[in-house]
């Protein structure tokens, strides 16, 4: 990564794009802005960019379609914004590559964050990857298959271990509960997220140090949910 | 039976001859002339005019015969007796063909009496019928009294949508392959309207089975285009009540919306004017207010939205099991600028049943049960969340608030559209939040209500478990 993090914004409102130009370039980002989505799609293509922040509804293409063709030849990280009432385009567009979502209106403090977690995650995807991951009190070590907190060892189920190794896998990323049960218990459990309830409570029953309060596995919601990495 | 008439009237005229036999001797041959014109006469009233003229030639002949001398010969002698026979035969014709008249007006003044009726009792039936299914029903039984065909169909189509509407008797029989003997158009203001086909087992209709027919015709095509302009009346009036709303939102929503703005406008304004070096503290307050502005519109611009959703009958539920816990949370989360005043007591146990409910839904029927309370009770009181399994296939939730008690009649009406128990000027809101309320929550199968508290107000809903859609994961050992 350069000293200067590259972001590409496809979004056709002008006064989003002024705004989000301003800030992040305040913030020491490099801006390229793109009001149509084929024109995103040949700037992204003809200077790779750092992230992506990307609109779902554009004139021509459907955001989650330009999400789709990103994902065919590049893995950079992709933040959709959408506006509330459209919960299934933005579910349908994390199952379709992208790595995370706001909803408009949103805070410019929540906008940074979720670009320094994508950022972050990106970093790491390209070099070797983190066997260990650490949150809090709890450490996971996913090639050792061991989880501790306080150094203590906590004693997981498979099932367990295998649903908090995937979502820690991918720390500060939103997994959608589709992607999460197809992932964990098999493409026919896609649809029972009643399984998905029944571990993420017993999960936080065993990790987090106030279950009512999750700080390590929060919900996204209607959405899936988000495992927290110390940065 | 005309055999049987043509008989009884050769039996009238025996029997005459017979009981004047007697008498020939005393009565001249004029006097038998006038008693033969009785059974003639009685003859045509009662049995018709054939029989009539039947009678008329028979007694003619017996007259001649018997009385007229010379006897049982039909040959005549005298002048008079000749004067006699003539005015016999002439007066006896013309009985008949003026008692066969009347006879004839009579029938046709009682079929046309019959006609009257059925066409009286068929617009009876239709009155006020609008639906075209009912009409095609009504009008082939009627059909089906009057002319017993041995199969009929009835095909009516129906407005705007080029609808056709069928009706056939015998019911479930296919009509038969053949055309039918009649077919008769509805023939409607605008054109034609549709058919009704009959097969009859003889030849065509009577005359007066085709009249009535086509009355009949003419009485659906009157039907359908009163169940026509019924419709048009009907959609015309939930337009107009549609529109009414509108202009009711139209005229909250413009208040509603200004304000916030107006907030918004006046802090940046401020802020920007440069002349006044605003101290940190006010400062500070001023972007809370314009942050806490554009949340407040959003949540506005939410409602707006799921209003119209509800009335386009849109907002049906995706439902997914969720945990009601999580639900409470996120709302929390999204609600702190606006519960900043109250203190929260959350009683929902992460152990509740899991919920088949919309999570984008029920959050937002929290939301505005929470800005709703927030609104009407003091700031620094409590508002309290509590749930809890009441059977094995409900979810009870309840959001209480110490806001001052509510008139009985305020209670039953606080979740209509734009109800508003203060002036609209008091308390900021557009009077959608807790009818949205209660659309999505019945739109879950549940329940919402208000009552009064000794300490406040209490909302609360049910939500249905369904259990029975539920597979739980099998359990697993660490």
């Amino acid at each position: 990564m350069s000293q200067q993090p590259h972001v590409l914004v496809i979004d056709d409102e002008p006064q989003i794009l002024r705004a989000v130009r301003t800030i992040l370039t305040a913030k020491q980002f490099r801006v390229t802005t793109a009001a149509r989505g084929e024109e995103g799609l040949t700037l992204a293509a003809a200077h790779v960019p750092d992230l992506i922040i990307l609109d779902l509804t554009l004139p021509d293409l459907d955001g989650i379609e330009v999400c789709a063709r990103l994902r065919e030849w590049t893995q950079v990280p992709i933040i959709v914004l959408s506006v509330r009432d459209t919960e299934k385009d933005k579910v349908a567009a994390l199952d379709r590559g992208a790595d995370d979502y706001l909803t408009k209106p949103f805070g410019i403090e929540e906008l940074l964050a979720r670009i320094r977690v994508a950022l972050r995650h990106s970093a790491q995807t390209k070099g070797t990857g983190q066997s260990v991951v650490r949150s809090g009190a709890l450490e996971i070590d996913l090639a050792e298959f061991r989880v501790t907190r306080n150094g203590v060892e906590v004693k997981l189920t498979a099932t367990e271990f295998k649903l908090l190794a995937h979502l820690a896998g991918h720390a500060g990323r939103v997994h959608t509960h589709h992607a999460i049960l197809t992932a964990v218990w098999g493409p026919e459990y896609a649809e029972h997220v009643e399984y998905l309830r029944v571990y993420m409570r017993q999960l936080r029953k065993k990790l987090e140090s106030d279950p009512d309060h999750p700080e390590i596995l929060t919900t996204e919601p209607g959405i899936g949910y988000r495992f927290i990495a110390d940065s | 039976m005309p055999v049987v008439r043509m008989a009884l009237a050769i039996v009238a005229v025996a029997a005459s001859s017979a009981l004047l036999f007697p008498l020939r001797p005393y009565i001249d041959t004029a006097a038998v002339a006038l008693l033969y014109l009785l059974p003639v006469g009685l003859v045509t009233a009662g049995l018709g005019q054939g029989p009539g003229i039947v009678a008329a030639v028979l007694s003619f002949l017996a007259f001649n015969y018997v009385f007229v001398p010379p006897y049982y010969s039909l040959r005549v002698l005298h002048a008079d007796n000749v004067v006699a026979l003539v005015v016999f035969l002439v007066v006896a014709v013309v009985t008949n063909q003026l008692v066969g008249r009347t006879r004839r007006s009579l029938e046709l003044a009682t079929e046309r009496e019959r006609e009257a009726t059925w066409l009286y009792e068929l617009s009876a039936a239709l009155m006020g019928v609008t639906d075209p299914e009912a009409i095609a029903q009504i009008v082939s039984h009627q059909v089906q009294t009057i002319c017993q065909p041995t199969s009929l169909e009835l095909q009516l189509r129906v407005d705007p949508d080029g609808r056709v509407v069928r009706a056939a008797l015998p019911a479930r029989v296919a009509p038969p392959a053949g055309r039918p003997s009649v077919s008769i158009p509805v023939q409607g203001t605008r054109g034609l309207l549709g058919e009704i086909a009959l097969w009859m087992p003889g030849g065509p209709l009577s005359s007066s089975q085709g009249r009535l027919l086509g009355a009949i015709a003419g009485q659906v095509a009157l039907a359908l285009d009163r169940a026509r302009l019924a419709q048009a009346e009907s959609r015309a009036r939930v337009l107009e009540q549609s529109d009414a709303l509108k202009s009711a939102l139209l005229s909250s929503v413009s208040h509603e919306l200004r304000t916030p703005l107006a907030t918004i406008k006046a802090s940046v304004t401020s802020l920007s004017a440069g002349d006044v070096d605003w101290e940190t503290d006010a400062r500070r307050d001023l972007l809370d207010a314009i942050e806490e502005e554009a949340d407040h519109l959003n949540h506005l611009v939410g409602n707006l939205l799921d209003s119209s959703r509800l009335e386009a009958g849109s907002l049906t539920p995706e439902r997914s099991w969720n945990v009601l816990a999580e639900i409470v949370r996120a709302v929390l989360v999204r609600m702190r600028t606006t519960l900043r005043n109250h203190r929260l007591e959350v009683d929902v146990s992460e152990d509740l049943p899991l919920v088949p409910v919309d999570f984008i839904q029920i959050e937002q029927v929290f939301a505005n049960l929470l800005s709703n309370s927030a609104k009407y009770s003091p700031s620094g009181t409590t508002i309290w969340i509590r749930a809890r399994a009441t059977g094995p296939q409900e979810l009870l939730v309840e959001v209480e608030n110490q806001s001052p008690p509510l008139r009985d009649e305020d209670l039953g009406r606080i979740f209509d559209k734009f109800y508003r128990v203060t002036s609209a000027d008091t308390v900021t809101g557009t009077g959608l939040g807790l009818s949205i309320c209660k659309g999505i929550v019945e739109a879950h199968g549940g329940r919402i209500r208000a009552h009064n508290h000794p300490a406040g107000l209490v909302f609360s809903l049910t939500l249905p478990l369904l259990s029975g859609g539920l597979t739980l994961p099998p359990e697993e050992v660490a």
